[in-house]
């Protein structure tokens, strides 16, 4: 009987948990509605998949207690995979009888490389935007974790790998496009839909892929792995001494954010129409750290909307002709703000204002009942 | 009784200090061995040594016929040894009752707990360890919000959560009001026959209530092994402990 009672409240609070990421997600799938305008509503999506990248972060970081700062590698690593896939589909159309990718024919290239072969294949394409990421992550965490490397030298080796890759792509150009990336590229087709990057349906599949994302996630959090990781992040020794080999547990979930991130570069190219070397940059892999942090990087909604809205804001300030040259600036001061009052971000705060208010109701209710038993005793 | 954990000749020395001389220690099956020892004796050190905190330079220590010195900490605990540390050692973001879930630690592997750990049989599991520690009250808050004694009994249930048939429990009545040490005294003699337990302790009221046999180091070795009054009769102990006025104050 108790178990019965604690199994209903158990289920109880999984559902208050779930609802704000079904709330946010129905808000995603809503919003086509309210917004009749494919422009607007192309950079929405752009901000979206850039909210998938920060759920991606907030489970390694917020989560794992792993500071990825090269969590753009993933994701230009899912970019390029797609692109790679789009652009052989424009063959021969843009380049005649060659059989190659323009920027290879000006680069006098005579036969498509070996790596780009399977790639005819979109199926394999989607495979590679997932699993090369992850089995990257979880080479480079075998190496890590294995090594018992913690916290800043994490944070340094994922930046300084990002960093090579990132040369790498722009300095092998025959084979990548280099600086330029891969442009021009065809519509993907998936099971006989068209997703051009203005249209509904390019829409409904990033939203999809926003669902998709937080549930896994949060199926994740909720599992006993996902327990046993964020026992890991609190003390990592303790966990080792139950008998559970963290470097494992560490290259997982390592393994399963870059999955994610590679998930939201494959969905970036779709939005975007080409890849590029900025997409594995320093800068986009920062300002996802940021996003995490003020949207709150132990919430998976909160990580999701606080990219949203800081890079929706990004984009506002960006383009506005009094931020144009300081928005860099509000973007920092932001961020030193919330690291300042908001340590566990939007979400933190959010959370703290819902127990507030319970506590006011039931120390309401409570003065209620002291009144009541004092005028008991005084008479 | 056979013998249960064997330290034969076990070294260690940290930048050329010898931590731990030549140690000799076997502890039977069910027993609960007391170790005791001036500061600096290598008590915390033994322990370590056992669990694979740290490498003996020589020596064996062998467990139910396994040798543990050159497996990895979780090989070590997975053969069935458990460790309260004497910095009380909890997962301080997370509830009691998810403290005590991922002590239970019957599946080790990764892809083999990608489950979800909500509605299974092993809530009731919780609540008898968060009883048997007094913690059923705060089975949902962060345990960094538990007192300091409170966090002792956390990482104790944890331990007996872990069901590991050897417990090495370091200090574990540090900052314990005199209650709360003698409930803990009473846990510890619950656990005993079921578990194998090894406590080092400074506290020689509690030594006395729980242990058996007590064993006396001092400068990495064993000094003497025996019964509280056989210890304390001995002349080389009182030689370790002298001017600190017998053992009853170390």
């Amino acid at each position: 009987m108790p178990s019965n009672i604690s199994n209903s409240s158990g289920l109880q609070r999984l559902i208050a948990q779930l609802a704000p990421l079904l709330i946010v997600s129905a808000l995603v799938f809503a919003l086509p509605v309210l917004l009749n305008n494919d422009f607007l509503l192309n950079k929405v999506a752009r901000y979206l998949v850039l909210g998938i990248l920060t759920i991606s972060l907030g489970l390694s970081w917020g989560f794992g207690g792993i500071l990825n700062l090269g969590q753009a590698m993933s994701f230009g690593l899912g970019s390029y995979a797609m692109a790679m896939a789009l652009k052989l589909k424009t063959v021969p159309v843009h380049t005649g009888a060659s059989g190659l990718p323009d920027f290879m024919v000006w680069n006098n290239v005579q036969h498509l490389p070996w790596f780009w072969e399977p790639f005819r294949s979109l199926s394999f394409a989607i495979a590679a935007g997932l699993l090369v990421p992850a089995l990257v992550a979880a080479g480079l965490g075998w190496f890590m974790f294995r090594g018992r490397v913690t916290g800043v030298y994490v944070s340094i080796i994922t930046l300084a790998t990002m960093v090579v890759i990132n040369l790498v792509i722009i300095d092998q150009q025959s084979y990548t496009g280099g600086f330029n990336g891969i442009t021009d590229l065809a519509q993907l087709e998936l099971f006989g839909v068209a997703f051009d990057a203005y249209g509904r349906a390019t829409y409904y599949l990033v939203a999809g892929c926003v669902l998709l994302s937080l549930l896994i996630a949060f199926a994740f959090t909720k599992s006993r792995a996902g327990l046993i990781v964020q026992a890991i992040r609190d003390h990592e020794s303790r966990v080792r001494y139950f008998g559970y080999d963290v470097a494992l547990y560490q290259i997982f979930v390592f393994a399963l954010s870059a999955a994610i991130a590679g998930l939201a570069g494959m969905l970036y190219t779709v939005v975007m129409e080409f890849a590029s070397p900025t997409f594995l940059g320093v800068q986009l892999s920062l300002s996802v750290v940021v996003w995490c942090a003020v949207g709150g990087r132990q919430s998976l909604v909160g990580a999701f909307l606080g990219a949203v809205l800081v890079a929706g804001m990004q984009g506002a300030l960006s383009e506005s002709a009094a931020f144009l040259e300081t928005w860099t600036l509000v973007m920092g001061a932001l961020f030193v703000l919330v690291v300042l009052f908001l340590p566990k971000g939007l979400a933190g705060l959010a959370q703290a204002t819902c127990r507030w208010v319970a506590q006011r109701r039931q120390a309401a209710s409570g003065a209620v009942g002291r009144g009541v038993s004092q005028t008991e005793g005084s008479t | 009784m056979s013998s249960h954990l064997d330290l034969r000749d076990v070294s260690v020395s940290f930048n050329g200090f010898k931590a731990l001389n030549s140690l000799n220690m076997s502890v039977c099956k069910g027993e609960l061995r007391c170790l005791i020892g001036p500061n600096g004796a290598g008590k915390t050190t033994a322990l370590d040594i056992i669990c694979g905190k740290v490498k003996p330079s020589a020596g064996i220590v062998s467990f139910d016929g396994t040798a543990l010195q050159d497996l990895e900490e979780y090989e070590i605990a997975r053969a069935g040894v458990g460790r309260k540390f004497q910095v009380p050692s909890v997962f301080r973001e997370l509830s009691v009752s998810d403290n005590l879930e991922v002590a239970r630690a019957r599946r080790t592997s990764v892809f083999g707990n990608l489950r979800w750990s909500i509605g299974n049989a092993g809530r009731d599991d919780i609540e008898r360890l968060a009883e048997l520690v007094g913690l059923t009250e705060q089975l949902d808050r962060p345990a960094a919000y538990l007192s300091h004694g409170q966090t002792q009994w956390l990482e104790i249930g944890m331990l007996v959560a872990q069901d590991a048939e050897l417990i090495l429990m370091d200090e574990p009545t540090a900052g314990m009001t005199a209650q709360e040490t003698r409930k803990t005294a009473e846990l510890f003699a619950r656990l005993k026959g079921k578990h194998t337990l090894i406590v080092v302790e400074h506290d020689m009221g509690f030594v006395k209530a729980i242990g058996d046999i007590i064993s006396v180091m001092h400068m990495g070795q064993m000094l003497a092994e025996g019964t509280a009054a056989e210890v304390e009769a001995h002349p080389e102990v009182r030689r370790a402990y002298l001017g600190s006025g017998g053992i009853s104050h170390a």
